[in-house]
């Protein structure tokens, strides 16, 4: 075990080095099926117990299902989908609703760069980029994280795309499975898979963890989202970001220009 | 497709309005971003306060799920929560810093506990 964790490892190293090499050239297509493959995953598994949550949702406010699964294809970020579905079934104004999501979606552009700037290639057209943004949320970010440095530079944007396009089918599906199965579930079993989220994202940050301004980001993040929350509960994610990944970074950062 | 309409449920046109607005209001953010990645060394240190700001704003997202819970996890208390999390994170240092066996270890202590409750 530990000599194929070994050898997995010199693969990591040996894939980044490349990154440097391969960052020009057109991309190979035949990624798209691996990734969409790997939506059958640890990380796949704990999407698809949010998507029935949202399910879950839609039945208990009383919305329809067909706009729930529009949201998926049309949104495709599972916070952004909640407030608009929640706005929506109160009748709030659309600017207000569009302002709302809007807010809750400003996360997905630090979330963007940071995948694309290890996927993308110079010397290509822009557009499967733009794709691959599309499918870019939380989720996909830590699978990037997680499973990307397996693929070749060459292959990273088709497998984005394939994973992100399997992803969106099963969540619609799961949407779907939410909707109908809400209230046949026994309450413990129907509570552990909301806490498949939060167990998930802690384990997953923790375990991609390398550098010490990632375990400051991780603990200043733990501690100053709960204080956030209660002094401004529409920003507070975006705020602990900004604070706590600010104070991180200058905390951790590697001293001096020389050393950067 | 599904008959149950809430009372104020937009009708007609105002439903492809509602999405549009929603999609555009979402993908604006992802959009910027593609235009930022081509202009960011992928060597800057950028990328490092990058990281750092999604690290710890989904750090912030689980504390909010456990301290401030909402919908049914809002059932379960506090206790049991940070309980679960702990044997996890007890498995993954433990256990080979491997995280899927440490989620795992963390939902079925939680189940359990559930079920003790």
């Amino acid at each position: 075990m530990s000599a194929e964790h070994e050898q997995g490892v010199r693969e990591g190293e040996a894939a980044r080095e490349e990154d440097f090499e391969e960052r020009r050239g057109p991309y190979d297509w035949s990624w798209l099926i691996m990734g969409a493959r790997k939506a059958a995953s640890l990380p796949g598994l704990v999407m698809a117990m949010s998507f029935i949550g949202f399910g879950a949702l839609l039945h208990s406010m009383n919305l329809p299902l067909a706009f729930g699964v529009v949201t998926d294809v049309f949104v495709w970020a599972l916070p952004g989908q909640v407030v608009m579905t929640d706005n929506v079934s109160r009748g709030l104004p659309l600017l207000v609703t569009a302002f709302a999501v809007s807010l809750t979606a400003v996360r997905l552009l630090p979330m963007v760069v940071l995948v694309l700037s290890r996927a993308r290639r110079e010397g290509n057209a822009r557009w499967p980029e733009y794709i691959a943004a599309y499918f870019i949320a939380a989720t996909i970010w830590v699978m990037a994280e997680m499973f990307m440095g397996q693929v070749p530079r060459r292959g990273r944007v088709p497998w984005l795309i394939g994973l992100g396009c399997a992803l969106i089918s099963a969540m619609s599906l799961f949407t779907i499975a939410g909707f109908y199965l809400t209230g046949m579930m026994p309450k413990p079993l129907a509570v552990t898979l909301v806490f498949f989220t939060p167990s998930f994202f802690l384990l997953a940050l923790v375990g991609g963890a390398g550098p010490r301004m990632d375990w400051l980001a991780i603990a200043l993040g733990l501690v100053i989202g709960p204080l956030t929350h209660l002094y401004w509960p529409r920003l507070d994610l975006l705020a602990a970001g900004i604070i706590g990944g600010g104070a991180a970074f200058a905390l951790a950062r590697p001293a001096g220009r020389s050393t950067a | 497709m599904s008959g149950m309409h809430a009372a104020s449920w937009p009708g007609g046109g105002m439903w492809i309005t509602v999405l549009a607005a929603g999609l555009a209001a979402t993908y604006v953010w992802r959009w910027l971003g593609v235009l930022l990645v081509k202009r960011i060394d992928p060597r800057s240190p950028a990328l490092l306060l990058v990281r750092a700001v999604a690290t710890a704003l989904v750090a912030a997202l689980v504390a909010r799920m456990v301290f401030f819970p909402s919908g049914l996890l809002a059932q379960t208390s506090l206790a049991t929560r940070l309980a679960a999390l702990g044997c996890g994170l007890a498995m993954w240092r433990l256990g080979g810093r491997k995280v899927e066996p440490s989620v795992a270890v963390t939902v079925a202590v939680f189940f359990i506990l559930q079920l003790l409750s």
